[in-house]
C-alpha cells in the first residue's frame, strides 16, 4: 500500500521535466524545420552561387590540362616527307621518390652529359620535383625511358618539335614553325598560309582525379591535316644546286629559279638565294632572308616583257607577224629618248626581229601604236599589278603605273614595253609566260595539290584564271620565241628539243636613278615548244656577266638538260614518233 | 481438441509479426550485402580496367612518338644529298640524254594509276561471353585475381 502511494506522488523534478519537455521538443522541431527548409533552398541557388559551388566541387575532383594534337605532315608530289614531327624530351625527377640518388645521378650524368655532382644535388633537394635537362634529343629520351623501367621517380615529358628532314631544301616554300610547344604557329610559305589546316586542335581537357573514372583519350579528329604539295623534291634539289652554282660562278648577290607546269599551274620547284635552314630558323640574324623573293620581291623584268608587248599587240590586231617598221636605233616618247641595247639601228625589221634582236625601239614603237589604254589593259590581263593569289604567305602585287596614277608619264608607255619602269615578281612573270605556253590560257599557280584530313582527301582542281590571248596568237608568239633561241641564244639551246625563250637584262633602279654596271639578268623558257610541259624562270641579281644571254641562259640549259630526264620528256623526234604510234607522253596527271 | 488447436494458433500468432520483421530485416541485410559486394566488385573492376586503359594509352602514345621519330629518321636518310652520295659510292653516275633510249610499247601507259591488291579482312576475335552463374563467378574471380596482380605489380 505504501509503495503504491509513493508511485502515485511525483517529485518536483519530474513535474518540472514534464512541463519543460514539450517546450524543448517544440524548439528542436522548429530548429530542425528551419534546417530542413534551408537544405531545400540549396536546390534553388542563384546561378553565380551555384557556379561557385560547382567550381569548388570540380577543383576537388578534376584538373584542367592543355592538350595539343599533332601538326599535319607536308609531302612533296611523290609522297616524300618535307616536314614531319619529332619529339624532344624534358627530363625531371621527384627527389622524394628516389631511393638511391648517388647511383641515379651517376647514370643520368652519363646519359645527359652533365655534371654528376650537380645532378646529385638536385636529386637530394627538398623540392617535390626538379627539372634536370630540357630539351634533350629523342635518342637520349629513349635511353631515359629504359632507365625509368628500373628507377622510380624520374619523369620524361615529350616536347613536340617540327623537323624538316631535307634541311634547307624548299625552305622558302615550306616556311617554318615557331613558338611555344603548346602553341606552335607556322610562319611564311605553306606553314604560314595553311596554318589553320596544318595545326592540330588545342583544347583544354578536364581530367578526373578519381581513380575509378576511366581515362579520356585525345580524339583522332584533333590532328592537323596533311598537305601534299605540287613540288617535286628531285626537281627542287636540281634547281637549288644549279642556283648555288650560278651564284658562285657569276658572283651574283641573289637569285631565283622557278619551274612550273603551264598546263595546270603546278609549281614544281621554286628556289631563291639567300636561303635558310628551317630547322635552325632561330639562328638567323637577318630576318629578311625568311621572305620568299619569288613572290615577295619585285624587280624590273627587262626584255622578257617584250614577249608580253608583242603578244598583246598581235592579240588586239594592232600588228601582224608581217608588220614592219624602220628601226633608226632610237625613238623619242614623252620627252625621253629610247635606244636599243646595242646602241645601233637595224633598219626595216619585222615583228619577230623585235624579239630575236631584243629591240627596245621596236617594243616601244608597238606600244605607241597600241596606245596607252589597250597596252595597260593587256598588261592587267596578263596579271601585272595584282597578286597571283598563289597559296603561299607574303605575296606582293608588284607595281604597275597607269595613266590614272599621278606619277605616270607618257615616257612610261615606252619604257614599260621593254620591261623598265614596271615592277613584277618572278612568279607573276613566269605565270604570264606559262599562259602563252598553255595556248593563251592563264592557270592559277598553286603549291598545294591535296589536303588530307583523316580519311577525307580534298584535291585542288587546276583553275583557269583567264584567257590572255587566243591560241593562234600564243602559237605565233611561241614560234617567234623559238626563233629567238635558235637565232640568237645558243646558250639556251637544248639538242633534240625545240625551246622557246627570251632573255631579260634590266638595269637596277635606285633613288638616285639606274645603277651603272649592275643588272638583273633573267631568262624564261619553255619546252617542248609545240607542246610545252615545263616553264623555267632563271633570275640572277647583279651577276658579273651582266647580260641575261650570258649568265641566265646557260643556267636554263643546264636545268633543262636534267629536267627532260627527270620528267621523262623524250626528244621531239622520239615524242612525235611515239605519238604517231598512239603512245601517250604528255598526259597531265593533275 | 478443436479448442486447443485455436489456442495454439492464437499463441503462435502473437509471435508471428516479430518473426516476419526479423526475417525481413535479415533478408534486407543479405540483399544489401549482395548489392554492396556487387558494387564494390564493379567499381574495382572499373578501376582495374581504367589503369589498364591508361597504361595502353601511354604505351600507344610512346609507340606513336617512336613511329614519328623513325619516320623522320627515314626521311632524313632518304634525303637527296644522302641518296646522291650513296649512289656515287656505289659507282652510279647521272644518266645523260644520249644514254637514254625510249621504247614504244603498244598499249602501255606509263602514267596509269597504281593498283594495289585489297587486304583480306581478318576474322575479328570476339571475346567469349558466358551468361551462366558459373561464368559470372569465374569472371569475378578473374577480375579479383587481375586486381591483386595489378596491386602486386604496382608495389614492385
Amino acid at each position: 500500500m505504501q509503495r503504491q502511494a509513493a508511485n502515485n506522488t511525483t517529485s518536483p523534478q519530474q513535474e518540472m521535466l514534464r512541463q519543460r519537455l514539450p517546450v524543448v521538443i517544440v524548439v528542436l522541431l522548429i530548429i530542425s524545420t528551419i534546417l530542413i527548409l534551408r537544405l531545400f533552398t540549396f536546390q534553388w541557388l542563384p546561378p553565380e552561387v551555384a557556379r561557385d559551388f560547382q567550381l569548388r566541387r570540380d577543383a576537388n575532383y578534376q584538373r584542367t590540362i592543355r592538350v595539343t594534337s599533332e601538326r599535319g605532315i607536308i609531302y612533296d608530289r611523290n609522297g616524300e616527307p618535307l616536314a614531319v614531327n619529332t619529339f624532344q624530351y624534358g627530363i625531371g625527377a621527384s627527389p622524394n621518390l628516389i631511393s638511391n640518388p648517388r647511383d641515379v645521378a651517376t647514370q643520368l650524368a652519363a646519359l645527359l652529359n652533365r655534371s654528376e655532382l650537380e645532378i646529385y644535388h638536385q636529386l637530394t633537394s627538398e623540392a617535390s620535383w626538379v627539372s634536370i635537362a630540357r630539351p634533350v634529343s629523342a635518342e637520349v629520351g629513349q635511353e631515359v625511358a629504359r632507365l625509368q623501367q628500373t628507377v622510380r621517380g624520374i619523369t620524361r615529358e615529350p616536347i613536340p618539335r617540327r623537323f624538316y628532314p631535307q634541311g634547307t631544301l624548299a625552305a622558302h616554300i615550306l616556311g617554318f614553325v615557331a613558338g611555344d610547344p603548346q602553341d606552335y604557329r607556322g610562319y611564311n610559305g605553306v606553314e604560314g598560309y595553311y596554318q589553320q589546316q596544318l595545326a592540330g586542335r588545342v583544347r583544354n581537357q578536364d581530367v578526373s582525379t578519381i581513380p575509378f573514372d576511366l581515362p579520356q583519350d585525345i580524339p583522332e579528329s584533333d590532328r592537323g591535316s596533311d598537305l601534299v604539295l605540287t613540288l617535286d623534291r628531285d626537281i627542287q634539289f636540281l634547281i637549288e644546286t644549279e642556283l648555288q652554282l650560278a651564284i658562285t660562278q657569276t658572283g651574283a648577290t641573289g637569285g631565283t629559279i622557278i619551274v612550273m607546269d603551264p598546263r595546270n599551274g603546278d609549281i614544281l620547284a621554286m628556289a631563291s638565294y639567300p636561303s635558310f635552314d628551317p630547322n635552325t630558323y632561330f639562328e638567323v640574324t637577318d630576318e629578311t632572308v625568311f621572305r620568299n623573293p619569288a613572290i615577295s620581291e619585285v624587280y624590273e623584268p627587262g626584255s622578257v616583257m617584250k614577249v608580253v608587248t608583242v603578244a598583246s599587240a598581235l592579240e588586239l590586231g594592232v600588228i601582224t607577224p608581217d608588220w614592219t617598221y624602220n628601226d633608226q636605233g632610237f625613238i623619242d616618247i614623252g620627252g625621253i629618248r629610247i635606244e636599243n641595247a646595242e646602241r645601233r639601228a637595224y633598219g626595216v625589221v619585222d615583228t619577230a626581229q623585235v624579239l630575236v634582236n631584243s629591240l627596245n625601239v621596236g617594243a616601244a614603237t608597238i606600244a605607241q601604236e597600241m596606245g596607252w589604254e589597250d597596252f595597260y589593259r593587256m598588261l592587267a590581263r596578263f596579271g601585272f599589278g595584282q597578286p597571283t593569289r598563289v597559296d603561299l604567305q607574303g605575296e606582293e602585287a608588284g607595281i604597275l603605273k597607269t595613266p590614272y596614277d599621278d606619277d605616270w608619264s607618257e615616257s612610261d608607255l615606252g619604257t614599260n614595253s621593254f620591261g623598265q619602269g614596271i615592277s613584277v615578281t618572278p612568279l607573276q612573270m613566269i605565270t604570264a609566260f606559262a599562259a602563252i605556253a598553255n595556248d593563251g590560257l592563264m592557270m592559277q599557280p598553286r603549291v598545294v595539290y591535296q589536303i588530307v584530313d583523316g580519311s577525307d582527301v580534298y584535291t585542288t582542281q587546276p583553275t583557269a584564271l583567264t584567257r590572255v590571248v587566243s591560241k593562234r596568237t600564243a602559237d605565233i608568239v611561241t614560234e617567234m620565241m623559238v626563233r629567238t633561241v635558235n637565232e640568237s641564244l645558243e646558250n639556251a639551246q637544248l639538242p633534240g628539243y625545240a625551246v622557246a625563250g627570251k632573255t631579260g637584262t634590266a638595269e637596277i633602279s635606285s633613288p638616285l636613278g639606274y645603277e651603272r654596271d649592275a643588272s638583273i639578268a633573267s631568262f624564261i623558257g619553255f619546252l617542248p615548244a609545240d607542246a610545252p610541259q615545263v616553264v623555267v624562270l632563271v633570275k640572277l641579281d647583279r651577276p658579273t656577266g651582266y647580260w641575261g644571254s650570258v649568265v641566265a641562259a646557260p643556267v636554263f640549259r643546264r636545268i633543262a638538260e636534267r629536267l627532260v630526264i627527270l620528267m621523262e620528256i623524250p626528244p621531239d623526234d622520239v615524242r612525235l614518233a611515239i605519238q604517231s604510234q598512239g603512245g601517250v607522253v604528255e598526259e597531265v596527271n593533275r | 481438441m478443436s479448442q486447443n488447436w485455436i489456442q495454439h494458433t492464437l499463441r503462435r500468432r502473437r509471435w508471428r509479426p516479430q518473426n516476419q520483421a526479423a526475417a525481413l530485416a535479415t533478408l534486407g541485410v543479405i540483399i544489401a550485402l549482395i548489392i554492396g559486394v556487387l558494387y564494390l566488385s564493379q567499381v574495382s573492376s572499373n578501376a582495374t580496367t581504367g589503369r589498364q586503359l591508361a597504361d595502353l594509352i601511354a604505351e600507344r602514345n610512346e609507340l606513336q612518338s617512336m613511329n614519328e621519330q623513325l619516320r623522320a629518321e627515314i626521311a632524313e636518310l632518304r634525303s637527296v644529298p644522302r641518296l646522291l652520295a650513296r649512289a656515287r659510292e656505289l659507282g652510279f653516275v647521272p644518266a645523260g640524254q644520249d644514254q637514254i633510249e625510249y621504247l614504244v610499247i603498244e598499249g602501255y601507259n606509263p602514267h596509269r594509276d597504281e593498283t594495289v591488291a585489297p587486304l583480306q579482312d581478318e576474322e575479328p576475335q570476339l571475346p567469349v561471353y558466358d551468361e551462366s552463374f558459373g561464368g559470372w563467378l569465374q569472371q569475378q574471380l578473374d577480375n579479383l585475381r587481375a586486381q591483386f596482380e595489378g596491386f602486386s605489380n604496382a608495389g614492385e
